[in-house]
């Protein structure tokens, strides 16, 4: 408490003059295709990029990409796939090979794609400690820019919330690129209409 | 010699290590380019992120109080701590409310500034870095000398070489994807042991109290969402006021940063994991007295993106490590005088004051105003040594009057003609150590002005 008000006071003590917050417009995309510019801003990425017809053909998109996969937990579970578990605890994550979730919305501009702690159903840990990831995005979710994104986000009501843009990655031995770094090796996003 | 003068100098003796250097940040510098010509409204952007910050510090005091109110009834636990030594002490209060000797930490240039891990290894806790430059670099027991390319100035071989004797990496082997594979697998260890992960905050939200931690490896999140205690240290100036105000700043942050469009995980703490604590820590430790000062408060602004230190032709030319400040480069060199003018007043003067810096700034801190700014406290506070205060007093008494200017000119021409080789090549001056001068003129300009056939009616 004490410091609470020293640091306060001091700042007080110092305060620049007063200075207008803009009021900043929501930037728009030029390129009207945002489900391409978004593909094409992932793939850069290194982050594998799949359509599929109908949400039916999710699971043959990654019977594709991941033949061999080990326990996996989806939103999409199928004879082969758990759901997530519901409550869960971060013990139920250990030793996932993928996981397959559905995201809120996609940013075309920077390949960034919404997910929270609701479609998690509470496994925050789920996404980062998955060794293979896969993200369903439905094309009508798709916006051009962050400033979009963050208006039709509003205000959150979820604990958590993260904006995924790739694979885990570092460049942090002779700004050598390196995926796979702590979280997820791969990450597959599958656009649906 | 000033330190970073004597210590750019040692660094400068391998050649070809500080031209690999040079060209590495560089090559960032370049990606950054790329990455900011894709967006059409980059300067505006740049704009509005000045003004945002502008504001938020203008009323720094009223938007703290509200964050930790939205903070609070977010269920997160709020402390103030008003320098290194009681935010060091905070960390450790939680750790031992929890029985907790072992933390994982992803970067924050906070703690380093707090000298945290020395602090807490010394009460008993091993602390490891998360992100893999970190790691090795606290491995090797050495500061960052990058804020975001921790270990920039490391070759893979040294590296290699320190992961065979701490990870049993094979002998030899430098292979970057074989390296951060076995980090990957020591890490994964690591987070699991851990009783307590902690964070640095990009940005504090004061609408919503949430923060915003951005990766790119995902190690943030590996060590908050495995612990049931989260801790998130931030500086009091990381706020800014709307959410929607992310939008400006995560445009700017990862393309200044790094080239990318945006770092690989965003993410955004607003309230502890069901049956989780979620800590934040407020920390002033000297910020407060720098919004004091009007010339420097500017310095505030900064989201540490590293670019002033990609762009500036000294930092590229002398390494992290040569300015002895936890923030290294042109932004570390006008943050830290502000702290201890005695001993780092000198960093003012490790610049060329080009402005690449200032160019390059995504909230457009004038960097290279403020460096001169900072030299001339420097030169009142009597840093420069004897020989540049001597140098200097004579050039400026001669620049200041028009009679002694042609005087010295002329004197100057005439000594530098009796010189061995026109003087061009002066063997006790730095300048000449590597170029030659241009041949001195036989007469000034104005000598030559005055001896034209005058224009009619002049």
């Amino acid at each position: 408490m004490e410091s609470k008000h020293r640091i306060l006071s001091q700042i007080r003590a110092g305060l620049p003059p007063p200075w207008p917050l803009p009021e900043v417009p929501v930037f728009r995309l030029e390129n009207p295709d945002k489900p391409g510019e978004m593909a094409r801003i992932l793939e850069r990425g290194a982050t594998q990029v799949a359509r599929a017809a109908t949400i039916s053909d999710v699971n043959a998109v990654i019977d594709c990409y991941y033949p061999q996969r080990g326990k996996t937990l989806s939103t999409f579970p199928d004879s082969s796939d758990s759901a997530l578990p519901s409550p869960g605890s971060p013990s139920d994550c250990e030793g996932t090979d993928l996981a397959v979730l559905e995201a809120v919305l996609g940013v075309a501009e920077n390949g960034a794609i919404w997910i929270s702690e609701r479609e998690l159903q509470g496994l925050r840990i789920l996404p980062f400690i998955t060794q293979h990831l896969v993200l369903v995005v439905r094309e009508k979710t798709i916006v051009g820019t962050m400033h979009e994104a963050y208006a039709k986000l509003g205000r959150p009501e979820a604990g958590f919330g993260v904006f995924i843009g790739g694979p885990s990655k570092t460049a942090d031995i002779e700004q050598s690129l390196v995926i796979g770094a702590q979280a997820a090796r791969s990450l597959l996003v599958i656009i649906i209409p | 010699m000033m330190t970073h003068a004597r210590n750019a100098a040692v660094f400068n003796q391998d050649e070809a290590r500080t031209g690999w250097h040079d060209a590495s940040l560089w090559h960032v510098r370049s990606k950054r380019d790329a990455a900011a010509a894709e967006v059409p409204e980059w300067e505006y952007l740049r704009e509005f992120a000045s003004d945002i910050k502008d504001h938020t510090l203008s009323k720094l005091d009223v938007y703290l109080e509200a964050f930790e109110k939205a903070a609070l009834a977010n269920g997160a636990m709020v402390h103030w701590a008003a320098d290194a030594a009681e935010h060091n002490e905070l960390v450790l209060s939680i750790l031992q409310r929890h029985g907790a000797s072992r933390m994982v930490k992803s970067k924050s240039m906070l703690t380093e500034e707090c000298q945290l891990n020395t602090f807490l290894e010394k009460h008993g806790v091993e602390v490891i870095d998360t992100d893999l430059g970190e790691r090795i670099i606290q491995m090797l027991d050495e500061p960052p000398s990058h804020i975001v390319l921790p270990a920039i100035h490391l070759k893979k071989e040294e590296i290699g070489a320190l992961f065979h004797r701490e990870l049993r990496t094979e002998e030899g082997a430098s292979d970057p994807t074989y390296l951060t594979e076995a980090a990957r697998h020591h890490l994964r260890d690591k987070f699991h042991a851990a009783q307590v992960a902690l964070t640095g905050v990009n940005f504090g939200v004061v609408e919503t109290g949430e923060v915003v931690v951005c990766t790119n490896e995902g190690n943030a999140d590996m060590g908050v969402h495995l612990k049931p205690v989260q801790i998130h240290c931030m500086g009091i100036e990381k706020l800014i006021p709307r959410r929607s105000d992310l939008a400006v700043f995560l445009r700017l942050l990862a393309r200044s940063a790094t080239g990318q469009p945006v770092t690989v995980f965003t993410s955004h703490h607003r309230q502890p994991k069901a049956g989780g604590e979620m800590h934040i820590i407020l920390v002033d430790n000297g910020r407060s007295r720098q919004l004091g000062r009007p010339d420097f408060r500017s310095s505030l602004k900064c989201i540490r993106c590293g670019a002033c230190m990609n762009t500036c032709p000294i930092y590229r030319r002398s390494g992290g490590h040569s300015y002895e400040t936890t923030i290294p480069g042109p932004i570390g060199s006008i943050l830290t005088p502000g702290v201890d003018l005695k001993r780092f007043g000198n960093l003012a003067f490790a610049s060329t004051l080009c402005g690449s810096c200032t160019a390059v700034c995504p909230v457009k801190i004038n960097i290279d105003d403020q460096l001169y700014r900072w030299r001339q406290m420097a030169g009142a506070a009597g840093l420069p040594e004897a020989g540049d205060r001597l140098w200097s007093g004579i050039l400026g008494k001669g620049m200041a009057s028009p009679t002694l200017f042609r005087y010295l000119g002329r004197l100057g021409r005439f000594l530098l003609r009796l010189l061995p080789g026109g003087g061009r090549n002066i063997p006790l001056t730095v300048w000449t150590r590597d170029r030659d001068l241009p041949a001195a003129p036989a007469e000034s300009f104005r000598d030559w002005y005055a001896r034209q056939p005058k224009a009619n009616g002049e």
